[in-house]
């Protein structure tokens, strides 16, 4: 059975996205260590230095959505059942940066698919608790796991019947940002498909730092940023940072 | 003692808990393990109920993370591997809580 981690990565006229895939892999690397498959444009590709054996997968993202009033090529992850070359997957954001193996494990349970429903504020602010930004609660599709089997793919196909109705969802569920995001895609999918009652989830929170935390350095251990004139770092734990600006970092 | 002073000790005070915070987190994240294909938190609650349903049971079953219900065949070998990730992070949570002491906690 195979294992390997599929990452997604398009540069915008804003954002150099390679840079963070450079930092990204090298920590898959070091932690995780299983084989890595990156979906992106020939565009991107250009630019990523070389970073040993990796298998690339050239598409064009579909455009038009957009973060901020700025270009955000993220709606390709409905892609993953059929991109990935993998028995069991794991789905990971270019910005989440495994310090630890902690999610090696998940790729051996029995669970067909698995996403976090929780994000922890890293600044102790309690910036995501998303329950009052819609009627549905959501799920963080920055990180999920999935096998190839039946229930993946159903999975799949109705995470693509929810984007290509994602205006009538977003109505009905009151979801307040009008753009497409993932973790709402996903979350209306699987609640959908599980018959409104529930589904399976990883049982921790996603650690992640707001995208006003700045990042000052970043190490094969760790991460430090600053935020209202005070600094803090975390160490041996993984990190989503929402703050783009970590590609100069 | 000057109101300065007691602003930064306010402000120790503040960054070190958010730092113990972020600490205990990264301990509750750690302390997940998966065995026999399921997923289980290694926390007291766990520890204490495998340790007592092993004193009258070969095999027993448990519930996992996701409320599903799994038998464990092997109670000594899932015990000695609960109790080893539950001491890991609360070791490496110790060592944490040591710098927050010599800061001045």
């Amino acid at each position: 059975m195979s294992q390997g981690v599929l990452l997604f990565c398009f540069d915008t006229e804003h954002t150099r996205y390679h840079k963070i895939l450079e930092k990204c892999v090298h920590l898959i690397r070091r932690n995780i260590k299983l084989e890595i498959t990156v979906i992106t444009n020939y565009a991107t590709f250009k630019k990523i230095k070389p970073l040993g054996f990796i298998n690339y997968k050239f598409i064009e993202p579909e455009l038009g959505n957009t973060k901020l009033g700025k270009e955000w090529n993220n709606v390709d992850r409905h892609l993953a059942y059929e991109l990935s070359p993998y028995d069991t997957t794991l789905v990971m954001d270019i910005d989440y940066f495994c310090f630890t193996d902690n999610l090696l494990q998940y790729l051996d349970t029995g669970y067909d698919f698995l996403v976090p429903d929780q994000a922890y504020d890293l600044t102790d602010r309690d910036t995501f608790d998303e329950r009052k930004w819609s009627m549905i609660p959501m799920v963080w599709a920055t990180v999920f796991i999935f096998k190839k089997s039946e229930k993946s793919r159903k999975i799949f196909e109705m995470i693509k019947y929810v984007k290509k109705y994602y205006r009538y969802f977003n109505a009905m569920y009151r979801i307040y940002s009008s753009n497409l995001r993932n973790d709402y895609v996903f979350a209306i999918a699987l609640q959908q498909l599980g018959g409104f009652v529930g589904y399976d989830k990883f049982p921790f929170a996603l650690s992640t730092l707001p995208p006003d935390c700045e990042i000052v350095e970043m190490t094969d251990d760790g991460i430090a940023w600053t935020h209202n004139d005070q600094i803090n770092f975390i160490e041996q734990q993984d990190v989503h940072v929402l703050n783009k600006e970590v590609a100069d970092v | 003692m000057d109101i300065g002073s007691l602003k930064k000790q306010s402000d120790l005070s503040y960054d070190i808990a958010v730092a113990k915070r972020n600490a205990l987190e990264k301990a509750h994240a750690r302390q997940i393990i998966v065995y026999n294909e399921h997923i289980f938190r290694a926390d007291p609650q766990t520890i204490c109920l495998v340790r007592t349903l092993k004193e009258t049971n070969d095999t027993f079953f448990v519930l996992d993370t996701n409320s599903n219900p799994v038998q464990i065949t092997d109670p000594t070998g899932f015990l000695s591997k609960l109790i080893e990730r539950n001491q890991e992070t609360l070791n490496a949570y110790h060592q944490t809580q040591q710098t927050f002491t010599k800061k001045g906690a």
